[in-house]
């Protein structure tokens, strides 16, 4: 108990010299010293600072960087539980109050704007202009544009409109030195230089704080419907027939996503293996993919064909079924959630592992898939013991496939007994290379990334 | 086959021929150097130390591996169809040619990928796929000839990528060569979202600075179900600029928009793929759409409507696939065609924002008359990539250099009103300096640095992409390195 409190003096002691220095930075009103500075989920900070300018962000980095302190970054708070072997850094650097749209130029279709700002905001702001950010990220009421980017999130319709890295034309990243650096510009093409959005795309916020975005968007779609089509018998290979078939046609669905019978349960009423087919275009053009459908429709499978609105509310449904690293993660079951890449058509294996695995390993588990895209969403809920015999049960099975494992949300405590990002690549050393170009003293996110990087 | 019955003099030469398996495989004579003096862009000419021809990714580290030991410079190089430079020997280079991992790898319809080797030809992906339906989309004006390899080192573009995107887009996987000759491996089964920086990513448009790529995973995609091409003739171009804005505000995402000027048309008529365009219009666009059959017409109808309330002359619909092919043609060898008008011309590239497009042509004229030398304008108008080609002749002393300057021009315009100095061609050797255009000094640095990680002897491929450093650049280099 005595050295307890003696250690939380010393603390205290070095806290009041540093508040005073991020004084001369910051206002009072955008420093928040932080009274429990443990979180289930880690990623915390003795001090939480809101810079309000692109110039008290870099001030904040630039005093960071000059006194060895560790900043942590965070946007909307929905990936506090995504990698980081940081239980609580110096600095807790929120973008909450980094906000709002910075030029939007109606015709050119492009968007800049400041990183704090929430995703479905942007989206509510772009529909009165029929414009959209072609993205369809988890939480989006929360979650920031600059966590998507920086987090690399992608939903089910990136089969058809691809990811951050496809969307993203420029930025402006403060790195921890203080430098702004702007990376590609506000056109939608763009070869002059390294294309180094994309080296911040995904990084984690390990390499510098994206200050603002420059978008390239698209019209929002005139009509779009929403196909369920149930496979009651549960047989993969006639799932994967269809899928093929329709693949293989000139049908443009902008989704074409599994669901695990349990994650069917919760959003259709129906335990069984879903297909969720979005079609998203002018009505003629929706409708007439819908008949192609119908047509192909192996027998003994039902269907429902959601128009408009309620395809809308599934998707607002969806966005909304894994973990939020905004709520405590305190509870008393474990919750994980993982991101698996396979090559395309494995995702069918992937769901059907989750199924299996849920039946044998006393865990809950609801999981989805793109067998456009490859990427699958499994959500793990158990005790702690499972959830990560889970974890390592997953990886041995996508390993033989060539896949991967990174667990996107994890409660810090059990972070620490799971490499949440897998093994590190055979090409570690230029990952490693390139952090410590523009990271040297390891100020940002530090051990939030592959191989602690 | 056996090295020694051949005179090499040179040791280095010698050594490099041992490792492509003979002299046929490696030319070192002057004569034979001639051809690789420079690519696309002709303007800056140097000779090669050798050329060689690896047949496969071993060669290629081997080769890379022993220049980078005996600190011999060295750069990969395709069809050598690049118009900013980018495989143009500077420093006496050793030259690695990829022609002859020419490879089709593997095709996977149902996981929609291929994988080829990097000296594959762009349209024969498309050309092997298409008879079940799949095609490959970055589609460059050189795609007959410009190998993938090419592609991704220069990010390449094509008149298509308005709907479906560049290079970078549509690439899943490498392998490649790093400068040191050690071979990596990024997610070659096209598995997306592999852990880690985007390594593809930064890869892809770097101009061959960072690496060799030896391998390429590439997305193939379904052909669309329906296509129409319009054909529209404006006589004033602000009506065609203006229509361009009107038919992407009315929510439509055409395939392609391309447009011609006055000028430009002159050109083509008076080259091998005339249309029989009127001589005497100001501008015309090319709009193709794309996809679903029983969406097309309604966006086809609205497309009409904008060229009509904006006054065009006339405007037609391809008949037929054999109507829409030569409407292309003539299109994708304008480059070429200023050759019919033209002793000798200088392709730009240079981006702006869309509504900008009236205001950028009226200072590209402005510009045209200060030097006195036409401007002809052929570009890709929806995604705002402009490509000014201004005409001279060299044989006229002192107006390769003013074309230049205009070249130049255009582009500090191009960046002026908050565009890119390069949307497709690449920086290059042509575009280095105007990097200061549209960069600091200090993120001129912060890409040099990543240079540095993978290529810190900067062997391969130097004095391309990045301005000569300036003193200050030196200075904070300098800090940066203590």
């Amino acid at each position: 108990m005595f050295l307890i409190t003696e250690q939380q003096g010393v603390l205290g002691l070095i806290a009041t010299e540093f508040l005073l220095e991020l004084k001369s930075i910051l206002r009072d009103s955008q420093i928040q010293v932080e009274e429990n500075e443990s979180h289930p989920l880690g990623n915390s900070g003795r001090v939480t600072v809101y810079p309000q300018t692109e110039e008290e962000i870099a001030n904040v980095l630039k005093y960071a960087d000059n006194g060895g302190k560790k900043v942590t970054i965070v946007g909307g708070g929905t990936k506090r539980g995504f990698g980081g072997l940081t239980e609580c850094a110096d600095i807790l650097l929120s973008l909450a109050d980094y906000k709002g749209v910075v030029e939007h130029t109606v015709g050119d279709m492009t968007l800049t704007v400041k990183s704090g700002t929430p995703f479905q905001q942007l989206q509510e702001y772009l529909a009165q202009y029929n414009q959209t950010i072609a993205l369809d990220p988890a939480w989006p009421e929360y979650a920031t544009i600059g966590g998507v980017i920086a987090a690399n999130d992608s939903g089910p319709k990136r089969f058809r409109y691809g990811s951050a890295r496809d969307s993203v034309i420029g930025m402006r990243v403060v790195y921890p030195n203080g430098t702004i650096i702007r990376s590609g510009g506000k056109v939608v093409k763009n070869v002059a230089g390294y294309d180094m959005n994309k080296l911040f795309i995904g990084s984690m916020g390990t390499l510098g704080v994206i200050a603002e975005v420059t978008l390239k968007l698209r019209p929002l779609p005139k009509y779009e419907s929403l196909i369920l089509l149930s496979f009651p018998e549960g047989n993969i290979e006639e799932i994967r027939a269809f899928a093929v078939r329709l693949l293989d046609s000139m049908m443009e669905p902008t989704s074409l996503e599994l669901l695990s019978p349990s994650l069917s349960e919760r959003l259709t009423g129906k335990r069984t293996y879903t297909l969720a087919i979005g079609f998203e275009d002018v009505e003629s053009s929706v409708h007439y993919q819908e008949d192609f459908v119908k047509r192909i429709q192996p027998s003994k499978t039902s269907m429902a064909i959601l128009p408009l609105k309620e395809a809308r509310v599934f998707w607002q449904q969806f966005y909304t079924i894994g973990p939020n690293g905004r709520q405590s993660g305190d509870g008393q079951e474990i919750e994980a959630a993982l991101k698996i890449g396979v090559v395309n058509l494995d995702v069918l294996q992937v769901i059907k592992e989750s199924h299996i695995l849920q039946e044998a390993a006393n865990v809950a588990i609801e999981a989805h898939g793109g067998l456009g895209h490859g990427l699958c969403q499994v959500y793990v809920k158990g005790t702690g013991e499972d959830v990560v015999a889970v974890i390592e049960r997953f990886r041995q099975f996508v390993t033989p496939l060539g896949g991967y494992v990174i667990v996107k949300h994890l409660p810090f405590a059990l972070r620490q007994k799971v490499d949440v990002w897998g093994e590190k690549p055979s090409y570690f050393f230029l990952l490693e290379g390139i952090k410590a170009k523009i990271d040297p003293n390891h100020t940002l996110n530090h051990r939030r990334f592959v191989g602690g990087i | 086959m056996a090295v020694k019955d051949v005179q090499i003099k040179d040791k280095h030469i010698e050594n490099l021929a041992k490792i492509v398996g003979g002299a046929q495989s490696i030319l070192y004579k002057k004569e034979d150097l001639l051809a690789y003096d420079c690519d696309g862009f002709t303007i800056h000419r140097h000779l090669p130390k050798a050329v060689v021809f690896p047949k496969s990714t071993e060669e290629v580290a081997q080769i890379v591996k022993y220049c980078h030991e005996n600190d011999l410079p060295f750069l990969a190089r395709g069809a050598g169809t690049g118009l900013s430079g980018g495989a143009i020997p500077l420093n006496g280079e050793v030259v690695i040619s990829l022609t002859k991992m020419k490879r089709l790898l593997s095709v996977d319809l149902e996981n929609r990928r291929a994988v080829v080797e990097p000296g594959f030809v762009n349209l024969k992906l498309t050309h092997s796929i298409s008879d079940k339906g799949y095609y490959y989309a970055p589609d460059p004006s050189s795609q007959y000839c410009c190998t993938i390899g090419g592609n991704v080192a220069e990010n390449a573009g094509g008149a298509h990528c308005l709907k479906y995107g560049v290079t970078t887009n549509h690439i899943l996987g490498m392998e490649v060569v790093l400068p040191n000759g050690e071979i990596i491996e990024i997610s070659t089964n096209g598995v997306l979202d592999p852990p880690g920086y985007d390594l593809l990513g930064l890869l892809t448009g770097s101009e061959g600075t960072l690496g060799i790529v030896t391998k390429i995973t590439v997305r193939i995609l379904k052909n669309p179900e329906a296509k129409q091409t319009v054909l529209a003739y404006f006589d004033k171009v602000s009506d065609a600029s203006q229509a361009v804005s009107d038919i992407i505000s009315a929510g439509i995402v055409p395939a392609a928009l391309e447009m011609m000027d006055k000028t430009a048309i002159e050109g083509v008529e008076a080259a091998a793929f005339p249309v029989g365009h009127p001589k005497d219009i100001e501008a015309l666009l090319l709009i193709e759409v794309d996809g679903i059959s029983a969406g097309i017409d309604e966006q086809i109808d609205e497309i009409l409507k904008v060229c009509r309330r904006r006054n065009v002359r006339e405007v037609k619909v391809a008949q037929d696939e054999k109507e829409r092919e030569r409407w292309w043609a003539n299109r994708k060898t304008g480059f070429g065609a200023m050759g019919a008008i033209s002793p000798d011309y200088l392709v730009q590239d240079g981006v702006i924002p869309r509504s900008k497009l009236p205001e950028v042509l009226e200072r590209i004229k402005q510009i045209s008359e200060k030097y006195g030398l036409r401007i002809a304008n052929i570009f890709h108008a929806g995604d705002g990539n402009l490509h000014p080609l201004v005409l001279f002749d060299a044989r006229k002393p002192g107006e390769t250099e003013k074309a230049l300057a205009a070249g130049s021009e255009c582009l500090q315009v191009c960046a002026d009103v908050g565009g890119s100095i390069t949307g497709e061609h690449g920086v290059g050797i042509e575009k280095r300096e105007e990097m200061r255009f549209i960069f600091t000094d200090e993120e001129i640095i912060a890409q040099t640095n990543i240079r540095d990680v993978f290529n810190p002897k900067n062997l391969l491929n130097a004095g391309k992409l990045f301005p000569t450093p300036g003193r200050c650049v030196e200075v904070k280099r300098n800090e940066k390195t203590k």
